[in-house]
């Protein structure tokens, strides 16, 4: 027999919906102190007894809750931080569901104390899910603000119980997340004591370096390079209002994982795969594959650019200008690389290549600064240049009508490929040259799967490949392209490995034309005669974007004659 | 040390051995050139670890002695000489060479001979006789189609292959075959073969010059050496170790279509179209078209470039069997016909995805394979 249809107990609903809050410990702390911050406390206290089980209390010092609506609080869908469904659209505080409260107090004997600035006595509120509710209430004396006490999380609700780790992973979680808000809110002075060990304490001083400091390795903290303002800012404003500031690490420092990049959106922390992929991006080729950036980006843009309301710890947002958020924050790291990143002295010469029309950025700016440059309208086309000679077997000097310009020969070449790959793909297919002798290549399963997945689109670009058995491949045909070069086999390789890691969606297409580029095109020290530059500058002249390559590197530092004049003292 | 020799001789012999001088280093002994005396010779060897040259001036020897030159000062200063004779003094347990020629005196410092490295020997007991012409043409015919990179090394070499009266020599980049005959004037007792450095041959092509002599060979009993001897050169080269792609099951056995056509003729039209060529991937199309009652075959050979144009140029082919489409890479195209001594040649294909067999007509000695491209007709 089926039971029949009824609406749930208050209880089983509101743990229900507690679960999607309160997942574990970390997550009592994440509300609590979002709370404390909403609050406008500058200081903010988390304890955390055995793995947050026994106890969680967050103590700060805002503005604390006036008696007549401490009860309240505790009420699902109650709060002072909105009011009706305008608001919803333009969210300024960190919480707003009014379920936080609620639904811890459904998993855990909760205790406040709290006192408004104004009030003469505090209250204290004791709440425990297994009697139903208010155990105690009682007029008490405290200082300003609030303070809540979580304990005997989880108790009642055995499968989740079971499903806590040991005490030092959800530590880790808690230092985690306390870390993240350290960088929020540098300005607020966090503290964090587990098992009355002091594990953080940050200074208040609003300063984000220090902030890093308390958290990370102070030379860590002093290593990191603080995010250039976007040059464009000034005058025109991104449409969307996208601000991104914050530290990035400098290439020479990285972590073996991904968790050191912290990214905030108004204060918000975040978790999102495009905004790492962004960050990501702009490393490419600075850090060895496997390494992974550590930065703090603080992303600042208008309320209702953002909705918050997507996920129940509101882990996840979701941009209204997905692609300008991506642009801005790998425009923000790159431009920071470009400039600080301690790489070959270029103190005052260097100036960025005119882009388009109209003379160069840096012109205008008086000493020429290092600055990267600026994305070029697709029409741009660069002046006749006159190759010179090379540098370091890595950089092809040449010469422009109005002064000199340095050219990375494998980004210049980069670009050539991409350009003459899609050119083809786009017209009759990308022509492919067969193998005299099938080459066995033999695969990873990981490799395998992208083999299997993407075939069609590698044929597309020129690799014929076959299933052979096992885990091996003959390849019969490869890209016309790359018949130039010898190494066909590695070439695969690594170009199967790449795509693999690559765990973004997006065109797959456009992403295997740029792999295919960048593996085979001229490394830097490879030597070129004076023909093969001419050859590569002549090329890089004839695509649509010749300065940048397709991963958005300079292919080009442009030195002006006017600049030349200044450094000779000649004006 | 005490020796006179002609100006002329000098500068000719060290530009002989200058071939095999170490250009950049770590071991500056090697950019040097050994002087010494042999049989009542001057010799002079350099090396730079992969090959060594030596080579025998006359001379006329009043002292023995032996040292190490700067191969690069030396050869300068002798090329600026007037021709007449130069006398060398090299004073015992000195290093320093004295030079005097007409009114030109020098000093140059030098090392110790004993510390030049070691110039291979080989005992030349099984010495094999090649004629230098055919030696020479073999070589060019072979030598462009190996491997440039070192991702195989073997294929980087010219497989070598004695057996009874013919020596073969083969090169492969993974693109296209090059295979060479050539017949020997006494067979070989064993069959031997083995994988030789293109470089070392490229090099040895330009000591045989015009070489009438004979050209004798011997490959060290290790198998790691071999030794070409010239009349007054001796060139020995490591040889690279491995074991060579079996290309005999790459040449294709039978073709759908033949098309002889003129060399010098196919060679224009496709100088031609790689103009056009250049700024694709250097794609040639070939289409052979059999004749009719009428009208004779043809070949046209295209190519086009995306954004710039196209040009098509046709030539007279005398067709057996089939049309035929095939697109070749410009480059591989252009090599083969460039060193095809004979007045025609045939082109034979099977599929435009199969690869193109390129045979002078009127000659079983040469033939060359090369893989398509894949392109839409």
């Amino acid at each position: 027999m089926r039971p029949p249809i009824r609406v749930l107990p208050q209880e089983v609903a509101s743990q229900i919906a507690a679960g999607e809050v309160v997942e574990r410990p970390a997550s009592v702390v994440k509300e609590l102190v979002e709370n404390a911050l909403d609050a406008g406390a500058t200081q903010v206290s988390v304890e955390v007894v055995e793995g947050g089980r026994r106890l969680i209390r967050v103590a700060d010092d805002g503005c604390g809750i006036p008696e007549d609506e401490v009860e309240l609080a505790f009420q699902r869908h109650a709060t002072s931080k909105i009011a009706d469904t305008f608001d919803l659209e333009a969210i300024g505080t960190l919480g707003f569901r009014g379920e936080a409260l609620p639904s811890i107090a459904a998993v855990a004997q909760v205790t406040m104390v709290t006192r408004t600035q104004d009030a003469a006595t505090g209250t204290y509120l004791r709440l425990a899910p297994a009697s139903g509710g208010k155990v105690a209430r009682e007029r008490r004396a405290c200082s300003s603000g609030t303070s809540v006490a979580v304990s005997d999380l989880f108790h009642h609700v055995p499968a989740r119980l079971k499903f806590l780790r040991s005490p030092t992973t959800e530590n880790g979680h808690i230092a985690h997340l306390v870390t993240q808000f350290v960088f929020a809110y540098p300005q607020v002075r966090f503290t964090l004591k587990v098992d009355g060990r002091t594990l953080i304490q940050s200074s208040g001083s609003g300063d984000l370096r220090e902030a890093v400091a308390a958290a990370y390795q102070w030379e860590v903290a002093q290593s990191l390079l603080a995010i250039e303002k976007d040059p464009r800012q000034e005058d025109s404003r991104l449409p969307s209002g996208v601000v991104v500031s914050g530290l990035v690490s400098p290439p020479a420092l990285s972590r073996g994982g991904r968790s050191y990049m912290s990214f905030f959106v108004n204060g918000r922390w975040v978790q999102s795969r495009m905004l790492s992929y962004a960050l990501e991006e702009a490393y490419q080729g600075f850090l060895l594959s496997g390494k992974h950036p550590i930065a703090i980006l603080l992303i600042g843009l208008p309320h209702r650019e953002v909705d918050v309301n997507v996920h129940p710890t509101k882990a996840e947002v979701r941009f209204v200008h997905e692609r300008e958020v991506f642009g801005a924050v790998n425009g923000a790291a790159r431009r920071t690389l470009a400039i600080l990143a301690p790489v070959p002295q270029m103190t005052r010469v260097a100036a960025p290549v005119p882009s388009g029309e109209g003379l160069p950025l840096a012109l205008g700016s008086g000493e020429g600064v290092l600055v990267s440059p600026v994305i070029s309208p697709p029409s741009s086309s660069l002046p006749v240049l006159r190759v010179l000679g090379q540098v370091a077997n890595t950089y092809i000097i040449a010469e422009g009508p109005q002064g000199m310009y340095l050219i990375d020969q494998h980004t210049a070449h980069e670009r050539v490929l991409y350009h003459k790959l899609r050119t083809q793909l786009a017209g009759r297919g990308v022509e492919r040259q067969g193998l005299l002798e099938p080459l066995t290549v033999e695969v990873t399963s990981r490799q395998e799967e992208l083999l299997q997945v993407h075939g069609e689109l590698l044929f597309q670009y020129g690799f014929e490949v076959d299933h052979f058995g096992g885990r091996n491949y003959l390849v019969r045909s490869v890209p016309a392209l790359l018949s130039v070069k010898g190494d066909t086999a590695q070439v695969l390789q690594r170009f199967l490995d790449e795509l693999a890691d690559e765990k973004e969606p997006g065109d797959w297409a456009q992403k295997v034309a740029i792999s295919l580029a960048c593996h085979t095109a001229v490394r830097a020290g490879d030597t070129l005669t004076l023909s093969e530059m001419r050859a590569l500058v002549q090329d890089l002249e004839a695509t649509d974007q010749p300065r940048t390559c397709p991963h958005g590197r300079p292919t080009m530092i442009y030195l002006s004659q006017s600049q030349l004049e200044r450094e000779f003292g000649r004006r | 040390m005490r020796v006179s020799c002609l100006q002329e001789n000098l500068s000719k012999g060290l530009g002989v051995v200058g071939r095999a001088v170490a250009g950049k280093t770590t071991l500056p002994m090697i950019n040097n050139v050994l002087l010494s005396i042999d049989q009542s010779r001057l010799k002079l060897s350099a090396t730079n670890l992969e090959i060594a040259i030596t080579c025998w001036i006359g001379a006329k020897v009043e002292e023995e002695g032996a040292i190490a030159i700067p191969a690069r000062l030396l050869s300068e200063f002798v090329n600026s000489l007037p021709n007449e004779r130069i006398d060398m003094n090299l004073s015992p347990r000195q290093r320093v060479l004295g030079l005097r020629c007409a009114r030109f005196e020098a000093r140059i410092n030098g090392m110790d001979a004993e510390d030049f490295p070691p110039i291979p020997m080989i005992d030349e007991a099984s010495i094999i006789s090649l004629d230098p012409v055919g030696l020479r043409s073999a070589i060019t015919q072979v030598v462009f189609a190996a491997a440039t990179d070192d991702t195989r090394p073997v294929l980087t070499g010219v497989h070598f292959r004695l057996e009874g009266n013919q020596a073969t020599l083969a090169t492969a980049d993974g693109f296209r075959l090059a295979i060479r005959k050539l017949s020997l004037a006494t067979p070989v007792a064993e069959k031997m073969e083995v994988i030789i450095p293109a470089r070392s041959l490229s090099e040895l092509n330009r000591l045989l010059g015009d070489e009438t002599e004979p050209v004798q060979l011997a490959i060290s009993a290790a198998k790691n050496q071999v030794l070409f001897r010239l009349k007054n050169v001796v060139m020995v080269s490591q040889l690279i170790q491995g074991t060579f792609p079996n290309y005999n099951q790459l040449v294709p056995q039978s073709y759908q279509s033949r098309a002889v056509v003129t060399v010098s003729d196919f060679q224009r039209a496709s100088r031609t179209a790689s103009i056009f060529a250049r700024d694709g991937s250097g794609i040639i199309r070939i289409q052979v078209t059999p004749g009719g009652e009428l009208s004779p075959g043809r070949m046209a050979i295209s190519a086009r470039a995306e954004e710039y144009g196209d040009n098509t140029g046709e030539i007279d082919a005398t067709v057996d069997g089939e049309g035929a489409k095939i697109a070749f890479n410009s480059t591989y195209l252009m090599d083969v016909l460039g060193v095809i001594d004979e007045e025609e040649v045939a082109l034979e294909t099977t599929s435009p995805s199969s690869p193109g067999v390129l045979r002078p007509v009127g000659s079983e000695s040469y033939l060359h394979v090369v893989m398509p491209m894949f392109v839409q007709w």
